[in-house]
């Protein structure tokens, strides 16, 4: 309470200042006054009563004083001074302060944008309850790695264990919504305890119920917020409508609220996940074996029940399920995966890489400053010394340059928001490849409040070594004319240290680029496998009753490919179940005659295309040995496919693989021929080495695949057949979505653009921190050859040579150099390991790199020294000699 | 400089004038006449380190003022003390004693 009552007493005197200085006035007069009356009747004159009293109790002004200056409002009151103070100084020299304020600004706009990225795609809440009591549940795979589940494995799980809540299973799917123009939505299959698993509740109308989750009930879905809005214009009675999808009636079951955006789907190329029905697993169907990992499980933890508690029942539940089904399970146990680390882990190293090269920066600017400040000392000495003379004390002092750099801090920071607030624009345009959440990086309180903080510590810390120096400095030397205190060797020594720090920080940055850039570099020369110029894709699936024939799938597609190739401009087309780079994931284990494991789920798998004749040409994939599949390749012929480059040599090395057979899938599938060999492609990256890889003729798969990428090479640009491309789809049947209209070089682009981002942000902190470093080193030769211009002169009039005269000042300046590439070299060696899973084909200690980089620093400060050391020597003796 | 009441153990301005204005309310130059009176002049208080004390104990509400006239039918501002201060004067000189008594102790022993 009197906490209360001294806040509200000392707000009184902050702002009814008259009033209660008035009344302390009339108080203190009064207590003087009858102190003189007492003085009166003992006989003493009105005048020397008074003076007595003055002399006994203190005058009236001191103790006005003391008593204002014992509350804490006057502490904010002098705070209030110093803070005008340090605009009037600061206004003085615009100079300085323009050159303040852009350092400033450089290193906290950088540190805002790189904190509001971190902060909006990791640091923000996930949307789920207690986010951090989701688990990912995989089955362990051979090679120890996570593998989904099938629907029997599931069941089993959930009805053995004891440590979770819920488990609930979920699997991609990408149904076509007949709603105006036919479109491809992004969507998951879910069983009916998804949601509750996740803790989410619809916004309006219900969850999913337990009943609706078996095959053939009603078909119902979940509409995200967004596409609620953009599709059905945010209709209030949605629920309980019927909604056309792949030629199948759903009902509505409700809307998930605004703030639930879906974060399992990361693959920038699919789009947002915005629909959701339920699973409805049909357990008679083929696919619903123990093999068939399909499936991606998530499970929410009981309260109290630790991670490695959990993980040891569900091993003791998959051995035991090992045990009783011996042929189905290479798994030897269960992996758990906080959600938060499957859905932010792969994004999270990246991001800390780059704030702490951001910080980087910060330190650098931090240095310049501190060396600003530091030459601007030397010009303030009297002035702190006048004031100490006058009776200021030592925290008084120091309190009003902190007072200084703070304002210069915030004014760097309101200049360094500027930048931040377009981080989100830039983002956008520039590309952060597959970081999720990225619409959530914004200008928020946090964001506002990490910059001001920073500013603020940027400040005091660049503040302190100049303001300890002040005060150590002898008041009367500098009080007399003409001495030059901070010519002492403390002084240079600091400054030294900062331009060494700021060097040894500028190359660490520099080489992380150019470790960068080299990886980039050497990752755009390596070839995809194929040629993605001028071939535009498009994917688009075919539903509805029409397409239940196989035969009709297959007729489609052939038609599809045949009216895209007489298209004027078009060279030549395709479709292919999955394309290259284009994130698609479509393994398939197979068994070689002769070289199968005893138990089939150690054979091996291989990326399956499922192409009509053509593809290879339109890819521009080259064809090693053996024959292309044909038009004659139809249903009823021989089963044949093609197999990639290094499937032959892992499979058959040594042998010829031209007539060999092959089984996909089970082992109780019929035998395919191998016909030919054809060149390797990246499929999953440029940076991973190719893997095995099957090219299977579309008219001969049994369930010939619904979606399909044509490929499609023009003869000039892919924009120029878009349209009239789509035109001939739409012409066999209008009613089918296309989507990811996309040249194929896009999907290279993406492929690469985490990388190209990366380099893109820290080569520009690199440049930043290299142009305030030469900056700093400009400033420290620049002064001291306007310290030394007597010296200079007096040796030029004693005959000194220039060449000499050069070498003298150059030296100084270039040993701050060397120290500062030396320190650089030593921290980027211990730095750069944890680049190493950014790079590509480059060493974290890169030799030619690292000479790179140093030689191209030792150069730009070569200049930054030897532009005022020039001046120097146009000095004229005589004007040298009269100097001061 | 007026000649500071370092003579005063420290703190113990706050327990005198909360003593001195138990009795009844009184103004600022009352509070140092009595003080010096009953110390028999051995206090004598500058107005700064006074009104100080004042700002202070007001702020910790163990005293409250109030502009009222003087015998000599002149203003002055009148401190008395609150309930709390007088609960506050109670402990404080109870904890006075106990202390002294135990200096006096070590004081006779030696």
């Amino acid at each position: 309470m009197s906490f209360l009552r001294s806040i509200a007493s000392g707000l009184r005197s902050l702002f009814r200042k008259k009033q209660v200085d008035s009344d302390l006035d009339e108080e203190l007069n009064g207590f003087l006054e009858m102190a003189a009356e007492e003085k009166m009747k003992q006989g003493m004159g009105r005048k020397h009563a008074l003076r007595a009293v003055r002399l006994e109790r203190g005058s009236l002004e001191v103790t006005k004083e003391e008593v204002r200056s014992a509350g804490w409002e006057s502490f904010v009151e002098t705070c209030w001074q110093d803070l005008r103070f340090a605009v009037r100084m600061l206004l003085k020299s615009p100079g300085f302060t323009a050159v303040a304020v852009l350092t400033l600004a450089l290193g906290i706009g950088a540190n805002t944008a790189i904190f509001s990225l971190v902060n909006g795609v990791l640091l923000r809440p996930l949307p789920y309850r207690n986010p951090n009591r989701l688990m990912m549940v995989w089955e362990k795979s051979r090679d120890g790695s996570p593998e989904n589940v099938g629907y029997a494995t599931y069941l089993d799980w959930k009805s053995q264990n004891k440590s979770f809540e819920e488990i609930a299973i979920y699997s991609s799917w990408q149904p076509a919504l007949q709603v105006g123009e036919p479109e491809q939505l992004s969507g998951l299959r879910v069983t009916s305890n998804y949601f509750r698993t996740l803790g989410i509740h619809p916004e309006i109308g219900r969850d999913f119920l337990p009943e609706e989750d078996v095959p053939n009930a009603n078909k119902v879905v979940m509409l995200s917020h967004s596409l609620w809005q953009r599709k059905f214009n945010s209709d209030p009675n949605i629920v309980g409508k019927p909604i056309n999808m792949n030629a199948t009636q759903y009902i509505v079951a409700g809307v998930l609220p605004a703030r639930y955006q879906s974060l399992m789907n990361q693959d920038p190329r699919g789009g947002a996940v915005e629909i959701w029905r339920v699973l409805g697993y049909d357990v008679s169907q083929p696919w619903a074996c123990r093999t068939c990992h399909h499936l991606v499980a998530i499970g929410r933890l009981r309260d109290g029940v630790a991670i490695t508690q959990a993980n040891a029942e569900m091993d003791t539940i998959a051995a035991a399920l090992s045990k009783a089904y011996p042929k189905e399970y290479d798994d030897i146990g269960v992996i758990l995966t906080p959600i938060r680390e499957q859905l932010l882990g792969p994004a999270s190293t990246p991001l800390y890489i780059l704030l702490g090269a951001v910080s980087f920066v910060l330190l650098v600017a931090c240095a310049n400053l501190a060396n600003l400040l530091l030459s601007r000392a030397t010009h303030r000495e009297r002035e702190v010394a006048v004031r100490t003379a006058l009776g200021a004390t030592r925290g008084r002092i120091i309190r009003q340059l902190l007072a200084e750099n703070c304002f210069l801090g915030l004014l760097g920071a309101a200049a360094g928001l500027i930048p931040a607030y377009w981080t989100p624009k830039v983002l956008a345009s520039v590309g952060a490849g597959d970081l999720p959440r990225l619409d959530q990086v914004q200008l928020d309180w946090q964001v506002l409040l990490f910059t001001v903080g920073v500013a603020l510590l940027t400040g005091i810390a660049a503040g302190l070594a100049p303001a300890y120096r002040l005060l150590k400095n002898n008041m009367h030397d500098s009080l007399k004319e003409g001495m030059r205190g901070s010519g002492s060797v403390a002084s240079r020594r600091l400054r030294g240290l900062l331009i060494v720090s700021e060097v040894a920080l500028s190359l660490t940055l520099l080489i992380g680029a150019g470790l960068l850039l080299r990886s980039l570099s050497r990752l755009l020369v390596v070839s995809p496998g194929f040629d993605p110029s001028n071939v535009l894709s498009m994917q688009t699936s075919v539903l509805g009753q029409r397409f239940n024939d196989n035969a009709i799938v297959r007729q489609y597609f052939a038609d599809a490919v045949e009216r895209l190739r007489a298209l004027p401009g078009v060279q030549s087309a395709a479709a292919a179940s999955q394309i290259p780079l284009a994130g698609n994931m479509d393994r398939y284990g197979f068994h070689v005659e002769g070289k199968m494991h005893a138990n089939p789920e150690e054979d091996p798998s291989a990326q399956r295309y499922c192409i009509t004749p053509g593809f290879l040409e339109t890819m521009r994939i080259p064809l090693l040995r053996g024959r292309d599949i044909s038009l004659a390749d139809r249903a009823t012929a021989p089963q044949v496919l093609l197999v990639s480059e290094t499937t032959a040599r892992r499979m058959w090395p040594g042998e010829d693989p031209i007539g060999k057979r092959v089984k996909l899938g089970g082992v109780d599938q019929p035998w395919w021929t191998v016909v030919g060999i054809t060149g390797d492609v990246h499929h999953v990256g440029l940076d991973a080495d190719p893997d095995m890889q099957m090219y299977i003729p579309h008219q001969q798969w049994p369930f010939p695949d619904g979606l399909m990428v044509f490929v499609i090479r023009a003869a000039s640009t892919p924009a120029a057949i878009s349209s009239a491309a789509q035109q001939a789809i739409h012409s066999i049947d209008a009613t089918q979505p296309i989507s990811r209209i996309m040249p194929l070089e896009s999907y290279v682009g993406l492929s690469v653009q985490g990388r190209k981002f990366a380099l893109i942000l820290i080569g520009a902190f690199a440049a930043i921190a290299l142009t305030l470093s030469v900056v700093g080193i400009y400033g420290v030769t620049a002064y001291s050859v306007a310290q030394r211009t007597r010296e200079i002169g007096i040796r030029i009039a004693l005959g000194a040579q220039r060449g000499e005269l050069l070498g003298l000042l150059l030296r100084q300046g270039m040993l701050l150099v060397v120290c500062g590439v030396i320190a650089g070299v030593i921290s980027s060696v211990a730095l750069t390991r944890f680049l190493a899973t950014m790079l590509f084909d480059v060493q974290p200690t890169d030799r030619l790199t690292f000479a790179g980089v140093v030689l191209l620093l030792v150069a730009v400060s070569a200049v930054a020294c030897f532009l005022p050391a020039r001046r120097a020597m146009r000095v004229d003796p005589i004007i040298a000699l009269r100097y001061e | 400089m007026a000649e500071k009441p370092s003579d005063l153990v420290q703190g113990t301005l706050d327990m005198l004038i909360l003593k001195t204005l138990a009795l009844e309310p009184m103004h600022g130059y009352g509070i140092a006449v009595r003080l010096e009176q009953m110390s028999d002049g051995v206090f004598r208080l500058n107005a700064g380190s006074l009104f100080v004390a004042f700002q202070r104990l007001q702020r910790t509400g163990l005293i409250k003022s109030e502009w009222k006239a003087t015998e000599n039918s002149r203003r002055a501002k009148y401190y008395a003390l609150t309930e709390q201060g007088r609960k506050r004067l109670n402990s404080e000189t109870r904890e006075w004693g106990r202390q002294v008594a135990a200096i006096a102790r070590i004081l006779e022993a030696s």
